[in-house]
């Protein structure tokens, strides 16, 4: 292709993606996301759109999601440096359609990590950094038929699954290192409201309900972290229904770190969900109950539902466990969106 | 910073249980630095590669350390399953080895007491251990213990409509057995009236 064809077909995108944005202003949600991913399916070649794409009940793919950098993990997809400025706004967009707006800037800010870790700590077979993060979809993207969104990298796997007007974020991993880092001037801490809520929470307690929410045993790491689908524990911990409406809110609240980086209306009907079951929500604390103030805690925590599941886990290896974050959030009745697709 | 595990030797285990039987999955993830020190036990001949003979025999250590009561009694474990990985991911600390394991839980009353104990490889291993939500809708957990290394646990459980320990209660009828016997001596009692009554006439 000359210079001026490329020129040419890039204007014809980039038009076809403002006319997209123009008719997605007057659309659902779900209709905003379908427009992203056509977009962006139409500045891919023939090859790419084959490794873009897979069928909407591949189970390897689903499941191919790890805290893992590239180099140690292999993902399949579309990584963000083999695509043009053109694709990779496409690609973005798209990833931002899915998510609301403090979602999609956690997203952000977790890759931007990386992207400070390469410059530390890229070595050898463990390579970070922004271009490293892929994007894949599962299905055809539809208002109507059910199909899947992944995106993710070192520290981040998101499994959204479109099916209707519902958008369904389970099972997704995020994680953070360093989970505190200065970018143009201000510190940044990805995680940093997943911390401080639930400490708040937990200093809200009274020494009963503390005896009953902090576990007397270490826990090293997420229970149910990548390659543990399907798997649902037995709950421990501080029961919701033994905390006051302020304590619950604030449960609520920490909770909706998770709830919320899926779009708004998806969120809402989530946080529906989650407070359907909340009496019978338990929050589980192990380690250190104080934190250095402006850094994260070094304390495992569980919050888990009838319908919920989130860990945070500190990571120790080898260094500060409050810069090493990873955490999960799961939906053991719905993970990929299995009860409502069937599938 | 780091990627992946490195100093420590993660053992993550899930119980599952049934009326008649529970079953153990254990996933053993070595951490970078204590990588050698692992391969060191499972490739005994020193050849850089783990071979089946080899696997076979860690497992067999690993059942060993580990071990499975109920009610007191040590449950005899039988290997259903085992995975390891390449080599290559072991070394990168992102590799698990996965030993699935069964034993058959004897007949006993309403209220168990299950214990899992994990001393494999104790000086670098930090361990996990939890019970799954059972699936039979009769078996209801009490309550959960742990020491805090998480390698001894005891899950304290009641089964529902759960057949009698015969140790126990093998003389024991069941409520059908006990109308019966009323009935049987209803019927006796009233035969030796009667007849009483004959011998008066």
């Amino acid at each position: 292709m000359t210079g001026l064809s490329t020129r040419a077909a890039r204007t014809i995108v980039v038009a076809a993606l403002c006319a997209s944005v123009n008719r997605a202003a007057a659309q659902t949600p779900t209709g905003r996301i379908v427009s992203a991913a056509n977009v962006f399916l139409a500045t891919l070649d023939p090859t790419q759109r084959k490794s873009v794409s897979f069928a909407f009940d591949d189970e390897q793919q689903r499941a191919r999601w790890s805290n893992f950098p590239q180099g140690i993990f292999k993902r399949a997809g579309l990584p963000m440096g083999e695509l043009n400025p053109t694709q990779r706004s496409a690609a973005m967009a798209l990833v931002s359609a899915a998510l609301s707006k403090r979602g999609f800037e956690k997203i952000q800010q977790i890759v931007d990590a990386d992207e400070v870790l390469k410059t530390t700590d890229g070595n050898g077979r463990l390579l970070f950094g922004k271009d490293l993060y892929y994007v894949s979809i599962l299905g055809t993207p539809s208002e109507k038929t059910p199909w899947m969104v992944q995106f993710g990298g070192h520290h981040l796997a998101l499994n959204i699954t479109i099916a209707g007007e519902r958008g369904i974020l389970t099972p997704s991993l995020s994680g953070a290192q360093p989970a505190l880092y200065t970018a143009n001037g201000k510190t940044v801490r990805p995680l940093g409201q997943e911390s401080d809520k639930a400490l708040a929470l937990l200093n809200s307690l009274d020494s009963t309900q503390r005896s009953q929410a902090i576990l007397k045993y270490r826990v090293a790491d997420l229970v149910l972290g990548p390659g543990q689908d399907g798997k649902t524990i037995q709950p421990e911990g501080l029961k919701a229904s033994a905390m006051d409406e302020t304590q619950r809110a604030m449960l609520v609240d920490v909770i909706a770190e998770w709830t919320g980086i899926v779009h708004e209306s998806a969120a809402a009907g989530r946080m529906n969900e989650v407070k359907t079951g909340l009496g019978e929500t338990w929050f589980a604390w192990s380690g250190p109950t104080t934190a250095t103030p402006g850094r994260n805690i070094t304390a495992y925590y569980r919050i888990q539902g009838p319908n919920l599941v989130i860990e945070y886990a500190p990571q120790q290896m080898g260094g500060d466990p409050s810069n090493h974050i990873h955490t999960i959030y799961r939906d053991p009745t719905n993970d990929y969106g299995r009860k409502v697709t069937g599938r | 910073m780091n990627a992946h595990r490195v100093d420590e030797y993660l053992q993550a285990t899930t119980i599952a249980v049934a009326k008649d039987r529970v079953q153990a999955e254990i996933h053993l993830t070595p951490g970078i630095q204590v990588f050698p020190v692992v391969l060191a036990v499972i490739d005994t001949n020193r050849d850089g590669a783990i071979s089946v003979a080899e696997q076979r025999a860690y497992v067999a250590r690993v059942l060993h350390d580990v071990s499975l009561r109920v009610d007191g009694g040590r449950l005899t474990l039988r290997l259903i399953s085992s995975k390891f990985p390449a080599i290559d991911e072991l070394q990168e600390g992102r590799g698990a080895i996965q030993i699935d394991l069964e034993a058959t839980i004897p007949g006993g009353g309403p209220e168990r007491t299950l214990a899992f104990e994990n001393h494999h490889m104790t000086r670098i291993g930090v361990y996990l251990v939890n019970g799954l939500v059972p699936t039979d809708p009769d078996i209801h957990y009490r309550l959960q213990s742990r020491n805090y290394e998480q390698s001894r646990y005891q899950l304290e459980y009641v089964q529902a409509w759960v057949a009698a320990d015969p140790s126990w209660f093998s003389w024991w009828p069941g409520p059908i057995g006990v109308f019966t016997i009323a009935v049987l001596l209803t019927v006796a009692r009233l035969m030796r009236s009667r007849r009483h009554a004959h011998v008066a006439t």
